[in-house]
């Protein structure tokens, strides 16, 4: 196991000479023990900080740094209470270990579920406070003067009369020191950091090329390697022939590992030229009759039947049934592959002793332990570097460690560093989608409008199954299928919640905001059509609905006070409003959507967002996450469908996988609800409502309802059919 | 074959047809220049060939012999010093690996265009995908970038 000095040398956070910090003996001894207990409350601050002579400190990030901003925010929460200087702040990714784990998952270092700020807000603040207690009391037993008598301002322990002394120099000293325990953390009205917009501290490494990401990782002697994959999802590979590929200029090696085929270069690009060079035979056992179409068809007919029911109301049923007026809804959403912009990569040094990984890791615990497995290798010997990831949404913390594992596979062999690269297409077309889902709902309402009874299916593939939260799951049912219905802030009457979760070979994952990309499209797409039916405000009629919720109140007072839909003012001519509000992640986020029809394709042109996540600890940080989320659906709700046609995945780069680029982007405006609580997620949350909300204008401008996504396609289909 | 980059002649050892990109990351180590389609959609690979951006997956690196070649880490012009300040004080990147690419096609924008407007921006910039949506930051960033070179 390396020990924390090593790490710091390596990451090459210290530089030159002596490394001071707060290696205080019993709290080393404490992070190098098992795991501490389950939220466990006290943290050495050296594990969290390293504050060197020349007063730098270095703050030890516990979560991916992959877009969402922790490297910012979650050092702001340390630097507030320890009262550093915020310019000598250096953020550190954290190594793997258990001091490391994430407080609400404890078993593991994670980062997901937009939890970072939530499940770190006490902890960091408390480990910040600690180690500024401890700096406090150095200085009081140098100056022999009361510890209450002494202050702390940007770095420095400050008395009347002895003057300043300079954190750097207290660090050896507050070393010695026993650790105190429950030391109070500041009043937030004291807060000189917590709530205002610090500039991200990797912008500037992020501005100059110097952000070192795994795909940027080199090692001496490094191979790169690229793997021919099964065309079809559980096809089997039957035969190869290498004898092309091997010809390749650069290529080293050809491997069988499984159903797969490594080519191992001395270049990216050999590796990939050899790699389209290898001929490979498949068993496809009939796959070749699988289609996105031939799967939503299963879906329907699953409907029928579905097996499961995290919500049971006979009398919904009995009372949806009965009702020749009821509002009968289906729809239909594809599989959707992340993109994010660095394709998947990992890095791999295995000597047969002792093994060394690089990625961007959103689970470095199931990583590493993945990849001991593999080697077979106790795990302290593997050491996993947490590098900046060039996004994720979800992909990177993958059930089963898919691409590391490949990785390892292939590093077994090699016995030397290699890396492991993905073609945009190999990601593309890789699975570990976001599935695809079928709803059914059947709604009663009552003479105002408001539902009496709620009888909703839905038919998806599980995503927990399988992986290291299949325990999450109750009673067969997977959560991440059906959050936002079963558990809506709505009043909706009585509910049946009916599930069927078919399997296939297609793997499924988290997706930036998981189940809510559909549960949040379908809900809020279904409530706007009540109130159309009613003839009321659509921000107004869902108020009653949400009495017994202040958040949602907020959000939506909000969204009349700084919306022109709110406002009751009429759209430009040609345009039209939508809205939607969706919690997930314990955030309840609305938008308010101004679009209009370009020769047939919808247009966003306009995004008012409501957002009550609790107390904002960076707000220009809060602001961006908003507006990339808005960014994010409308990409997925607009053009987002990976298309399975005859057995292959034929949506393979961003010709066809459409994204929104700068001349589509809207202007965005943002609003928060000022509050006291402890922050709530943010990195997922605003997704979910733009694509209803834009689904909502669209119907304003044509009169029909979207039901099948993506938006762009079905808009299309319509207007082809009406004319 | 000799490829002139960021003022320096390099010597590389790489088949004719290696696109740009591959022998900047992995001959020359420079991995400030990312890939993210290798077809010419995204525009995480833009360099600049003479001053203007191109597509480096799609260009072979026997193309660009004889050349002038910019990378970010080579930009030092007063177009791109005002534009990586102002993404830097804006905040701009979030998980930054686009920006690369981002920033080579704003500075091109700019040593043109002193005074770029949205449309304009809109051209320019639309070929560079941002999967983070920083599209709107960018934006801001360029017309503040502008306004410090007016300034400067
Ligand atoms: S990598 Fe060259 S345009 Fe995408
Ligand atoms: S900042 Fe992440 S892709 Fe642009």
């Amino acid at each position: 196991m390396t020990s924390r000095r090593e790490f710091l040398v390596q990451t090459g956070a210290m530089t030159g000479g002596l490394i001071i910090g707060f290696n205080l003996p019993a709290a080393k001894a404490k992070a190098a023990e098992p795991p501490p207990a389950a939220n466990a409350k006290v943290y050495p601050p050296n594990a969290f900080i390293q504050i060197d002579k020349d007063s730098k400190v270095n703050i030890v990030i516990n979560k991916c740094e992959m877009g969402q901003g922790v490297f910012t925010s979650m050092s702001q929460l340390i630097a507030e209470e320890l009262d550093c200087d915020w310019s000598r702040v250096v953020p550190v990714a954290a190594p793997v270990d258990p001091i490391y784990n994430h407080t609400m998952f404890s078993t593991i270092q994670m980062t997901g579920g937009s939890t970072a700020l939530n499940s770190s807000y006490d902890q960091y603040r408390q480990i910040g406070a600690t180690a500024r207690a401890m700096l406090i009391q150095a200085a009081s037993a140098k100056w022999q003067v009361e510890a209450s008598s002494l202050k702390t301002d940007k770095g420095f322990v400050t008395h009347p009369s002895k003057g300043r002394i300079a954190y750097g120099e207290l660090a050896e000293d507050a070393n010695k020191l026993e650790m105190p325990k429950n030391v109070p953390v500041k009043d937030a009205k004291n807060f000189k950091l917590i709530g205002k917009s610090m500039p991200r501290l990797d912008a500037h490494d992020k501005s100059y090329g110097k952000a070192v990401y795994g795909i940027d990782v080199r090692l001496p002697d490094m191979v790169r390697v690229m793997v021919v994959r099964p065309p079809m999802f559980g096809a089997t590979l039957k035969s190869f022939d290498a004898s092309e590929a091997k010809k390749t200029a650069g290529v080293l090696d050809v491997i069988r590992f499984g159903n797969k085929v490594a080519v191992v270069a001395k270049n990216s690009w050999a590796a990939r030229k050899g790699r389209d060079a290898v001929k490979a035979e498949w068993n496809t056992s009939g796959r070749e009759k699988i289609s996105s179409a031939s799967i939503i068809e299963g879906f329907k007919k699953d409907a029928a039947t579905p097996n499961l029911h995290p919500k049971a109301n006979p009398d919904a049923i009995k009372e949806t049934a009965a009702d020749a007026k009821a509002l009968v809804a289906e729809y239909e959403f594809p599989y959707l592959a992340h993109a994010s912009m660095e394709p998947l990569n990992c890095t791999v040094n295995f000597d047969g002793k002792t093994a060394e990984l690089w990625s961007g890791h959103q689970m470095p615990t199931v990583d590493r332990d993945t990849a001991a497995k593999i080697f077979g290798l106790d795990p302290s010997k593997v050491k996993v570097n947490s590098v900046y990831a060039g996004g994720s949404f979800g992909r990177r913390a993958s059930k089963d460690s898919d691409y590391v594992r490949e990785a390892c596979e292939i590093a077994k062999v090699l016995k030397k560093p290699m890396q492991l690269l993905f073609s945009r297409e190999d990601d593309m077309k890789g699975g570990y989608y976001r599935p695809m889902a079928y709803h059914h709902a059947r709604i009663s309402t009552d003479a105002k409008g408001y539902p009496t009874a709620w009888h909703h299916k839905i038919v998806s593939p599980s995503i927990m199954a399988g992986g290291a939260f299949a325990a999450m799951m109750s009673g067969g049912a997977d959560p991440t299928v059906t959050e936002g219905v079963t558990e809506s802030a709505y009043e909706l009457g009585k509910q049946q919640v009916d599930l069927q979760m078919p399997t296939n070979d297609i793997p499924t994952l988290w997706f930036r905001s998981v189940g809510h990309t559909h549960t949040g499209f379908v809900m809020e797409t279904l409530i706007d059509e009540l109130a159309h039916r009613a003839k009321a405000n659509p921000i107004d009629f869902r108020r009653p609905m949400l009495k017994k919720s202040s958040r949602h109140l907020a959000v939506l007072d909000l969204l009349k006070k700084n919306t022109p839909l709110g406002q009751g003012k009429k759209p430009k001519k040609g345009h039209a409003y939508g809205v939607a509000i969706h919690e997930s992640f314990n955030t309840v986020v609305g938008q308010v959507v101004e679009a209009s029809l370009v020769d047939g394709v919808p247009r966003v042109h306009h995004v008012w967002a409501a957002a009550h996540c609790g107390r904002v600890v960076n707000p220009e940080g809060a602001r961006t996450q908003i507006a990339g989320g808005i960014a994010f659906g409308m990409s997925m709700s607009l053009y987002g469908n990976i298309e399975i046609e005859n057995g292959e995945v034929t949506t393979t780069n961003f010709d066809k996988y459409q994204v929104v680029r700068m001349n589509e982007m809207p202007k965005i405006d943002v609003f928060f609800v000022p509050s006291e609580d402890k922050p709530t997620g943010l990195g997922e949350p605003g997704v979910p409502p733009l694509g209803a909300a834009l689904a909502n204008a669209i119907f304003s401008l044509t009169g029909k309802r979207v039901r099948k996504l993506p938006i762009a396609l079905e808009v299309a289909k319509q207007q082809q059919a009406s004319t | 074959m000799e490829l002139n980059i960021n003022g320096k002649a390099v010597k590389v050892d790489a088949s004719e047809d290696t696109p740009l990109l591959w022998v900047i990351r992995d001959e020359l180590n420079m991995t400030g220049t990312k890939y993210g389609c290798g077809i010419s959609m995204c525009g995480a690979c833009t360099v600049h060939l003479n001053g203007q951006p191109i597509r480096s997956c799609v260009t072979p690196a026997s193309a660009a012999a004889g050349q002038k070649i910019t990378t970010i880490e080579g930009l030092d012009s007063h177009a791109a010093k005002a534009v990586q300040e102002a993404w830097t004080t804006l905040s701009v990147p979030q998980c930054g690996y686009c920006q690369s690419g981002q920033i080579m096609a704003a500075t091109a924008l700019l040593t043109q265009n002193k005074k770029p407007s949205d449309s304009d921006i809109d051209a320019a910039m639309s070929g560079n995908i941002c999967r983070c949506g920083t599209y709107n930051e960018i934006r801001s960033a360029i017309h503040k970038a502008a306004q410090k070179m007016v300034k400067a």
